[in-house]
C-alpha cells in the first residue's frame, strides 16, 4: 500500500530530473518553447476568458442578492466581487479547467509518441526525450501561466461591470469604486504564484503519465484520466497549503 | 563488432531470453531469426539498450554497455541507427524534418548542409518528391524508406532493424532487403536485422541466429541454412512452401 504510493513519487523525482538536464542546443529548446507556448497558453485564452467573463457577471449578481441590507455600502459588492476573482477564482478555478485542457493535451500526446515508438527512436539517436518533449512545455506552462491568471482577473471585472451596466443592480460608479477599494498588490502575486505552481503540476504530471504510458491506445487513455484526477486533486491540497503559508 | 554474453531476460515468471551469446560482425548482415513470440525484438532492445538484461553482458568493441554512463551512451547511440518495426516516424515532422532531426541535435551544419545530408539519404532509399510531407501520408513501404534514410542519416557504425519487410509486398520488401545489404556493405557497417521472412534470410543472411523458445538453437549463413539437421529450424523453414520443397520433407 504505502510502496504503490512512494513509487511513483521517487519515479517521477527521478523522470523530473532527466527533464532538467541541459537541453543539447538552446536553439532546439527555444523553438519548441514558442511552440508549446502557442499549443498550451495561447489557445487556452479563449476558453479561459469566456469563463471569467460569465463568472464575473454571476459574482456581481449573486454579491448583491446577498446584501441587499441597506447598512451596507453597495460600493461592497464591487470589493467582494474583486477579492473573489484574486484570491481564488483566477487561479485554482482557472488550473482546474487548465488540468482538464492542458493535462489531457500534454498526457494524450507524448503518450502516443510513447506507445508509437517515437521516443524510444528519439532515446536511441542519443537525443534526451524528457527533455525534448516535456522540458519547453514545463517551462512555458509554468512561466507564461500568470498572464492568463492577469488576463482571467480583468475578464473577470469586465464580465461584473456589463452586468452592471446592463442592469440597475449597483450603480457603475458604485462598482468602479469598490474594485478600486482597498487594494492589496501582494493578493495579486499571491494568485499568480499559485497559478504558477499549478501549472507546472499540471504540465509535469501529465508528461510523466504521457512518457510512461503502456497498453497501447487504452494505456493513452487511462495516462489522461489519471494525469487530470491526480492534479485536479494535487491543486486543491496545494491550494490549501500555499494558503495557509501565504495569508496568515 | 557487437558481442553479448550469456544474455538472459525474463518478465515476472515467464524467461524470454535464457542465455544467449553471439557477436555481430561488421559489413555484415547478421539476422536474428524464429517464430513470432520467440524474443527477437527483446533481444534488439536489449542490444540497444532500451531494456536493461537481468544478467550478462553487451559489448560494443572493447566497451561493457551496462558500465557507461549517460554521456557515453548518448555518443554511442549517436553511432546507432535503429529501423523500428513500426518505422516510428516522428509525426510532428516532415519526411525531410524526420532525416534531418538528429542532425539538428548533434551537428553545426548549416542549413543548406543539412539539407544536403537528408536528401542525400532520401535519394539513397530511393524516396523522391515526398520532402514536405507528414509521416501520415505516406504508404507502409515509403514509411520504411524514410526510416532508414533516417537511420543512416549520421552515417552510422551499427544499424539494427526490427522486422524491416513486415507488411510488406513481396516485391517491396525485396527492394528494401537489397536496400539495407547495400548500405551495410557499402558502408561497412554492423546491420544487425530480425525477421521472420523466408525471402530475406535466403537473400541476404551473410550470418543467421535461429532463436527459438528463448535459446540460439543454431548458427550459420544462406547456404547452409536448407541443409540443416536442426529440427525446430527445418519445421520454421518448412513453413515456407519452396524452402520445403528444397529441403523436402
Ligand atoms: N514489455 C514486456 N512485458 C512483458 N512481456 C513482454 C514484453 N515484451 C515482450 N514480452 C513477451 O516476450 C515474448 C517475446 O516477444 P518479442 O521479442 O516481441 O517477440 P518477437 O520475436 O515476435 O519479436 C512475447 O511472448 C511477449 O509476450
Ligand atoms: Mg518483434
Amino acid at each position: 500500500m504505502i510502496k504503490r504510493f512512494i513509487e511513483p513519487i521517487g519515479r517521477y523525482c527521478l523522470f523530473l530530473k532527466m527533464v532538467f538536464r541541459r537541453p543539447e542546443k538552446w536553439g532546439i529548446f527555444w523553438r519548441q518553447f514558442v511552440l508549446e507556448t502557442d499549443k498550451l497558453i495561447l489557445s487556452s485564452i479563449v476558453i479561459v476568458g469566456v469563463i471569467s467573463v460569465f463568472i464575473g457577471g454571476v459574482l456581481v449578481i449573486q454579491t448583491a442578492s446577498n446584501m441587499s441590507n441597506p447598512v451596507l455600502d453597495r460600493m461592497l459588492v464591487g470589493y467582494m466581487v474583486r477579492e473573489t476573482l484574486v484570491l481564488e477564482f483566477c487561479s485554482t478555478v482557472v488550473a482546474l479547467i487548465l488540468a482538464g485542457k492542458m493535462g489531457s493535451n500534454i498526457a494524450s500526446e507524448i503518450g502516443s509518441m510513447r506507445i508509437s515508438g517515437q521516443i524510444d527512436a528519439m532515446d536511441m539517436m542519443g537525443v534526451n526525450s524528457a527533455g525534448f518533449l516535456v522540458l519547453p512545455k514545463v517551462m512555458s506552462a509554468t512561466f507564461l501561466s500568470p498572464l492568463l491568471m492577469l488576463f482571467s482577473f480583468a475578464l473577470g471585472l469586465l464580465g461584473g461591470w456589463c452586468v452592471v451596466e446592463m442592469t440597475d443592480i449597483i450603480p457603475a460608479a458604485k462598482y468602479i469604486s469598490g474594485i478600486k477599494y482597498a487594494y492589496n498588490g501582494f493578493y495579486v502575486f499571491y494568485s499568480g504564484f499559485k497559478m504558477s505552481l499549478f501549472c507546472f503540476l499540471i504540465s509535469s504530471i501529465s508528461a510523466y503519465n504521457g512518457y510512461y504510458a503502456d497498453g497501447g491506445s487504452l494505456g493513452v487513455g487511462a495516462s489522461s484520466t489519471r494525469s487530470i484526477v491526480v492534479t485536479s486533486i494535487l491543486i486543491l491540497l496545494f491550494d490549501l497549503i500555499v494558503t495557509q503559508l501565504m495569508l496568515y | 563488432m557487437i558481442k553479448v554474453e550469456h544474455l538472459s531476460k525474463s518478465f515476472g515468471d515467464f524467461n524470454v531470453l535464457k542465455d544467449i551469446s553471439t557477436d555481430f560482425r561488421p559489413g555484415m548482415c547478421n539476422m536474428i531469426i524464429g517464430a513470432s513470440g520467440s524474443g527477437k525484438t527483446v533481444l534488439l532492445k536489449n542490444l540497444i539498450g532500451l531494456m536493461e538484461p537481468d544478467s550478462g553482458e553487451i559489448w560494443y568493441g572493447g566497451k561493457r554497455l551496462s558500465e557507461m554512463g549517460y554521456e557515453e551512451k548518448s555518443s554511442l547511440r549517436q553511432n546507432i541507427g535503429v529501423l523500428f518495426q513500426g518505422s516510428a516516424l516522428f509525426d510532428f515532422e516532415t519526411v525531410l524534418g524526420n532525416v534531418m532531426f538528429p542532425m539538428n541535435f548533434f551537428t553545426d551544419w548549416s542549413m543548406e548542409q543539412k539539407m544536403e545530408r537528408a536528401r542525400f539519404c532520401l535519394d539513397r532509399v530511393n524516396v523522391k518528391n515526398a520532402d514536405d510531407k507528414y509521416p501520415s501520408e505516406l504508404s507502409g513501404g515509403m514509411q520504411k524508406r524514410v526510416g532508414i534514410a533516417r537511420a543512416i542519416a549520421m552515417n552510422p557504425e551499427y544499424l539494427f532493424c526490427d522486422e524491416p519487410n513486415s507488411g510488406l509486398d513481396p516485391y517491396t520488401s525485396g527492394l528494401i532487403d537489397k536496400l539495407i545489404h547495400g548500405i551495410t556493405r557499402e558502408y561497412g557497417i554492423t546491420t544487425v536485422i530480425n525477421t521472420h521472412d523466408m525471402n530475406s534470410i535466403l537473400e541476404i543472411g551473410d550470418r543467421i541466429e535461429f532463436i527459438y523458445e528463448g535459446r540460439i538453437l543454431w548458427e550459420g549463413d544462406r547456404h547452409s541454412i536448407l541443409g540443416t539437421d536442426c529440427q525446430e529450424l527445418r519445421t520454421f523453414v518448412g513453413a515456407n512452401v519452396l524452402a520445403r520443397r528444397i529441403i523436402g520433407g
